[in-house]
């Protein structure tokens, strides 16, 4: 039993590295969440996800998603970018650093 | 039985909560599930975790699935321990101190073992397949099948590790103090 204690401690520290280099040890849940649908949007769309797509997602409130997009933009994690095709859509897509 | 749970479940969020599995998959979640209990867990792991590549898929959708993917099911559950051990032939040898040449508690050398294990997934299985004249896809080319195999193992894995370091954060945060 002690050796699965120091399995799962090796395991935990290793998600500590990432979360570290990552910098999302600030998040709260509701940060996590849009940032998690973001990643996965990210990957099915290269140009960025709407709003629209991310609350769909999300499955969180229009108001909740835009407070916290405007945070994670705050903190640089984000970029909100004007959808060419309709200006009054934003684009969310990662920062390259993130 | 961790690592047969541990299958089944990120098989089940990959097919029945994020959807992410199909022709065009970009994320094959299960694959984590094997790197983290060969890694962790050692080769005492390996007879859950092909269990679970054969029973899993049956549990969750028991009317699409046949059993005869058993031998790329091994091959797919041996791609970690074989990694292993060609990483170890190469002087890589895992171990969990800073001075390890593969430390398991560094993220990176993680990694490194998520995409040479993907590659010998993605090769074998596929090789497998081909000679035998069986496929997943007929929709797809061999190359294109490979490919996805590739990319989708590693992505999945990633995805989990930073879904895991964002579910455990508190318990991490506890380990920090």
């Amino acid at each position: 039993m002690k050796e699965f204690y120091k399995n799962i401690t090796d395991a935990l520290a290793m998600l500590n590295g990432l979360e570290n280099d990552l910098n999302i040890r600030h998040f709260t849940p509701n940060e996590l969440k849009v940032f998690y649908t973001i990643i996965i949007r990210s990957a099915c769309n290269e140009d960025g996800s709407n709003i629209t797509e991310i609350v769909d997602n999300s499955g969180m409130s229009r108001s909740t998603v835009y407070k916290t997009l405007k945070k994670l933009s705050s903190e640089g994690i984000i970029n909100l970018n004007q959808s060419e095709d309709d200006g009054r859509e934003s684009l969310v897509v990662l920062n390259s650093r993130t | 039985m961790f690592s047969t749970a541990l299958w089944i479940m990120w098989h089940f969020l990959d097919t029945h909560v994020l959807f992410l599995t199909g022709d065009g998959v970009l994320f094959y979640l299960p694959h984590a599930a094997r790197v983290l209990c060969v890694v962790y867990f050692g080769l005492r792991a390996i007879p859950g975790l092909y269990a679970a590549e054969l029973i899993g898929p049956y549990i969750i959708d028991p009317g699409i699935y046949s059993f005869s993917i058993f031998i790329p099911a091994l091959i797919s559950v041996m791609a970690v321990p074989l990694t292993l051990l060609v990483l170890n032939f190469l002087g890589f040898t895992l171990g969990r101190k800073i001075s390890s040449p593969l430390n398991r508690r560094n993220y990176k050398h993680i990694f490194l073992i998520t995409f040479i294990s993907a590659g010998f997934n993605s090769l074998l299985v596929n090789l497998y397949l081909s000679t035998n004249n069986l496929s997943f896809s007929e929709s797809i080319t061999d190359i294109a099948l490979v490919s996805q195999f590739f990319i989708g193992d590693i992505t999945g894995t990633v995805l989990v590790f930073i879904f895991l370091a964002m579910l455990l954060k508190p318990i991490l945060r506890q380990a920090r103090n």
